[in-house]
């Protein structure tokens, strides 16, 4: 018999886990809360939050698509689309909107790539623990997949007005927002916190 | 009793690095492992998720009253409300986009509400329900939050790329300021939460 050595996160149920096993793919009895997040290598969640890193900044940057009406055109991207917000009188809006589509992902993506990093060479900084918690609010506060959803939305709307483009920052942004999830899958928060604490202990 | 309880072992799980904290000194402390704070269950979690669900049902009037968005073609402009933009989409032949729009923006946030209301009676008024049925429930809620977010994001969008000057533009409306506060605040409110006190009724019958 196993110490009791687990909490269900939402039951509180005391539960017996094997020394040293991962707490992925296992579920509460009571509650079927899951009980761990993440599965995956530490080498696989570096190079997917490499990847959405060199793609980010084309992503936000490039325009992801062009409207076209009475032989006028104007494009978008998802940094002007901020910066209109702004300009049009609407600060929150903007900020809000930044923050979930923009701000969060790219901070998501910055730390999983270091936290990766630092278990794969074993070589922790003091600010290792601050790393690990702002992975978990900005994983919460990621919208990427929203965003497609309401890139696909105003496709659609202004497809009745005028002649719609999509262009390639729209290819990028996917690619990022598939980073996104994936690094959101193959982040282990026990493993990286059990790795930390057997980094230290020596 | 007869399940083992954390909170009876005087055992806190911590909220970053889940690690089981013996706590020694009251119902707050330090994680031994990562140092941040924990506590047997979310401090004022009732208190917290009902302020914040009234500042939302407060907001969601101007939200759904005033126009979020203005669509100007040819020197017209149009302001519409979220309702009256679904309406459009609905008679544009649109029925699939109406009714994600109408899903994201008007079922979401009050459905949110009123689940968030029913779980805090649960656990205030010792309702009768399932525990697991209620904790589902709170999933769910958690699940759904963040694609209200959807019509901000379209409002975004669509105002950066329909700037032709006089022949077509969009402008953004005060009402999509006061939703994305009940967007925000709602999630919040979920956070706030502690589905731990719906499980802590069946220990206290």
């Amino acid at each position: 018999m196993h110490p009791l050595n687990c909490a269900c996160p939402d039951c509180d149920l005391l539960l017996s886990l094997p020394a040293g096993s991962s707490r992925r793919q296992r579920y509460c009895p009571r509650c079927n809360a899951s009980l761990g997040s993440g599965r995956g290598s530490f080498p696989a969640l570096a190079s997917t939050a490499l990847a959405g890193l060199i793609l980010f900044f084309p992503a936000v940057t490039l325009p992801l698509m062009r409207f076209t009406l009475a032989g006028q055109s104007d494009n978008n991207s998802v940094w002007e689309g901020i910066a209109d917000l702004w300009q049009q009188g609407f600060p929150l809006l903007a900020v809000t909107v930044m923050v979930c589509s923009l701000l969060a992902p790219l901070v998501q993506l910055l730390v999983c790539f270091s936290i990766a990093c630092c278990v794969q060479l074993s070589r922790f900084p003091a600010y290792y623990p601050s790393l690990l918690k702002i992975a978990n609010t900005a994983k919460h506060w990621s919208m990427l997949e929203v965003y497609a959803i309401g890139i696909l939305v105003a496709y659609v709307k202004m497809m009745g007005d005028g002649d719609v483009t999509i262009l390639s920052g729209c290819y990028c942004l996917a690619a990022v927002m598939v980073c996104a999830i994936l690094s959101e899958q193959l982040f282990d928060n026990d493993h990286a916190w059990a790795a930390w604490q057997q980094g230290k202990a020596p | 009793m007869n399940t083992p309880r954390a909170i009876d072992a005087n055992l806190a799980r911590c909220e970053s690095c889940a690690q089981l904290c013996k706590l020694t000194d009251g119902d707050r402390g330090q994680c031994p492992r990562c140092g941040s704070a924990v506590s047997l269950r979310y401090r004022h979690s009732l208190q917290r998720t009902l302020a914040l669900c009234l500042a939302s049902i407060f907001l969601l009037i101007p939200a759904n009253t005033l126009p979020i968005m203005t669509v100007n073609n040819l020197g017209n402009g149009q302001p519409d409300t979220i309702m009256s933009g679904v309406i459009r989409l609905w008679q544009a032949d649109l029925a699939a986009i109406a009714a994600i729009v109408f899903i994201a923006s008007i079922l979401v946030p009050i459905l949110k509400l009123l689940a968030l209301i029913l779980l805090m009676c649960v656990v205030k008024m010792r309702l009768r329900l399932s525990s697991d049925q209620c904790t589902r429930l709170y999933r769910f809620v958690h699940l759904i939050g963040r694609w209200s977010m959807l019509d901000l994001f379209m409002i975004s969008i669509l105002v950066s790329v329909v700037g032709l000057g006089n022949i077509a533009s969009v402008d953004a409306g005060p009402g999509a300021t006061a939703f994305a506060a009940v967007v925000i605040l709602t999630m919040l409110a979920a956070n706030c939460f502690d589905p731990r006190l719906i499980w802590d009724l069946e220990e206290n019958d």
